[in-house]
């Protein structure tokens, strides 16, 4: 059986937005170095992102701005767009926290891979 | 009618009170205490206003500068969402009285003046979050609350509220974008963010796209899951509320999860809407994860020798308590569980503080070290009596109306298993918290003259954190005795969510 290309050219945006989605999971679960999962967090926003954006986007049409007196033309839709505006600023200032977070940490145990912190606690723990 | 102006007075004082905050430049003295304090019972008066007017007048919904619906963002003023935020200010006042002394000793007093800035900021998204009607303002006062409530615990800055903090962001950011995808998906079918605008089309298309709905509300359910710790993602709410600060603990497990859980609340009964919800088989999974957590949280807790990690995972199955009423998708049910929600932020709130408040005078945090304490402090060990025997379920506690207001409600709902689980449960919660109370008033160690000499706090706790924590107890009495005044504000909401 054929698989069906025009159904995934049409949709590449939102696959792509899951596959995206996925990775991102991914790397945050199993990498151990706490910068790598940040990077990850970032990637899974920015699939979040792209989807946003893509339920609003009308392939061909133009920016929503309609003169006076003009007939009015397909549009996209501006609402996802400006949301995400909103949406990019929050992740930017998770990100900056969390990176900060990370310096607190690698000046309290001296490493910010997760599997050397571990061991140090349970070090500590047994001592 | 300048009532109906009331949440936004509240939420824009909260707000810029946060911001007047930094500007400080004295010393953290009494002058500023006052004027913290006046400015949480000047938003109290006002919530209790806004709840005379709307009880009065029945819900109403306020659009930001004159915007039709659909267009502006919206706030629904309901009942219950009135009485939740006097509630959140009535716990807040009394936590922040408890913290002005406990606070010095747990973090840098150089950040005194920081923390108060995020608490009023956490208040201010915890409010605004109950009131609003529109996912995408949802969606910000979620991060805004997600931010600060990590910041609260990263604050104490030791090595191990690092962590937790670290481990409560990842996996608090990874909720909000699921939440967020889940809201994409929501906008994809119905092209509206307004609530009701939402709910009004998602019944005439839901049959046309059921695996749609049934996704994004297991993106939102998950990623709100994971905020208000449900069973198989509560990993990182023992560390989290275990390394905090008291009054962290306190504001995270009293209030902050709760916030989350009447979202979840809302996306369910109000943009979904019952029927669908249980058509979708929705409240199904519910109560399958509400179940879990509830036995899972105290067989969890059963083995913790922490008191304060032993509490953070009863929280756990307390939460269970709320998502079992939601899951039943019955008017019993959602009382039962709103109410529980109340009552719980009473109960944990006492807990935490007189848990806090034993670690403050002794620094002892292992169970087996309390015994014969209340010989000591008596008042902090009879309002942590009285919260334990609220978690069991004793009558003349607030514990005891939630459980037979669950109970009634799973009855009711033709699911008598149900019940049999909140017994268990309610065996499960004896068995962990009553060897502590037994043990404290009961049992005199010989060596109890040291608990005293250990100290450096003084001999005794602060006549305002007793005050504080006594005040809270009173609150679980007086909710468990006349329960009607709380129930009776309920049921005029509950209609807002069965429609």
């Amino acid at each position: 059986m054929p698989i069906e290309i025009d159904f995934f050219l049409n949709n590449i945006n939102y696959i792509g937005a899951m596959v995206l989605f996925v990775i991102g999971l991914y790397t945050v679960l199993t990498h151990p170095n706490l910068i790598k999962k940040v990077i990850g967090i970032n990637i899974m926003e920015t699939s979040v992102f792209l989807f946003f954006v893509s339920i609003g986007f009308i392939s061909g049409a133009n920016a929503p701005i309609v003169e006076q007196g003009q007939a009015a033309e397909t549009v996209v839709n501006p609402l996802p767009s400006a949301m995400i505006l909103t949406g990019i600023v929050v992740a930017i200032g998770v990100t900056a926290f969390a990176l900060s977070l990370i310096v607190k940490i690698h000046e309290a145990y001296g490493t910010i891979e997760l599997d050397e912190i571990m061991q140090i606690r349970s070090a500590e723990k047994n001592d | 009618m300048i009532n109906i102006h009331f949440p936004i007075f509240i939420l824009t004082l909260l707000l810029a009170f946060a911001t007047i905050i930094p500007l400080q430049k004295r010393p953290f003295d009494r002058r500023f205490q006052v004027i913290m304090m006046s400015v949480l019972v000047v938003s109290l008066v006002m919530a209790i206003g806004e709840l005379i007017y709307v009880i009065d007048h029945g819900a109403y919904s306020y659009t930001f500068g004159s915007y039709e619906r659909g267009i502006g963002i919206e706030f629904l003023v309901d009942e219950f969402s009135v009485l939740m935020t006097a509630v959140v200010i009535v716990i807040a006042f009394f936590i922040l009285l408890y913290s002005i002394r406990d606070l010095e000793h747990e973090i840098d007093p150089s950040r005194i003046y920081s923390y108060y800035t995020l608490i009023f900021l956490l208040l201010f998204a915890m409010i605004g979050m109950i009131f609003t009607n529109d996912i995408f303002n949802m969606y910000v006062f979620v991060e805004i609350l997600s931010i600060t409530s990590v910041a609260i615990i990263a604050i104490k800055n030791k090595k191990d509220s690092l962590m937790a903090s670290m481990k409560y962001l990842i996996m608090g950011t990874i909720g909000s974008i699921t939440v967020l995808m889940g809201f994409a998906l929501i906008y994809m079918v119905t092209g509206h963010l307004n609530m009701t605008l939402i709910a009004e089309e998602i019944v005439l298309v839901w049959e046309q796209y059921p695996l749609n709905i049934l996704l994004a509300m297991g993106f939102i359910l998950t990623g709100f899951g994971i905020k208000a710790a449900i069973f198989p993602l509560h990993n990182w709410l023992p560390d989290a509320h275990s390394s905090a600060p008291t009054p962290s603990s306190a504001f995270l497990s009293g209030l902050v999860v709760k916030a989350y859980v009447f979202a979840i609340a809302k996306m369910i009964y109000r943009v979904v809407g019952p029927d669908i919800s249980t058509n979708i088989g929705l409240t199904d999974y519910i109560l399958i994860f509400a179940v879990l957590s509830i036995i899972m949280g105290s067989v969890y807790a059963l083995s913790q020798t922490d008191i304060k990690r032993r509490l953070a995972y009863s929280s756990v199955a307390q939460i269970g308590y709320i998502f079992l009423g939601l899951g039943l998708a019955t008017d019993l049910g959602i009382s039962a569980a709103l109410f529980h929600v109340i009552s719980h932020a009473f109960m944990k709130s006492a807990l935490f503080l007189s848990a806090g408040s034993i670690i403050y005078l002794t620094g002892k945090r292992h169970v087996k070290d309390l015994s014969g304490i209340a010989y000591t402090m008596p008042v902090t060990m009879t309002v942590f009596c009285i919260g334990t025997l609220g978690m069991i379920g004793i009558p003349a506690t607030s514990g005891f109306m939630s459980k037979w207001y669950l109970g009634l409600a799973s009855l009711d709902a033709g699911q008598p298993e149900l019940l049999i689980v909140i017994l268990i449960s309610s065996f499960l919660n004896a068995l962990y918290y009553l060897p502590i109370v037994i043990s404290a008033f009961l049992q005199e160690k010989p060596s109890r003259e040291t608990i005293v000499v250990v100290s450096t706090q003084g001999t005794t706790v602060p006549r305002s954190m007793k005050i504080s924590m006594a005040l809270v107890g009173a609150g679980v009495i007086i909710i468990g005795l006349f329960p009607n005044i709380v129930m009776d504000i309920i049921n005029m909401a509950v209609p807002t969510f069965i429609e």
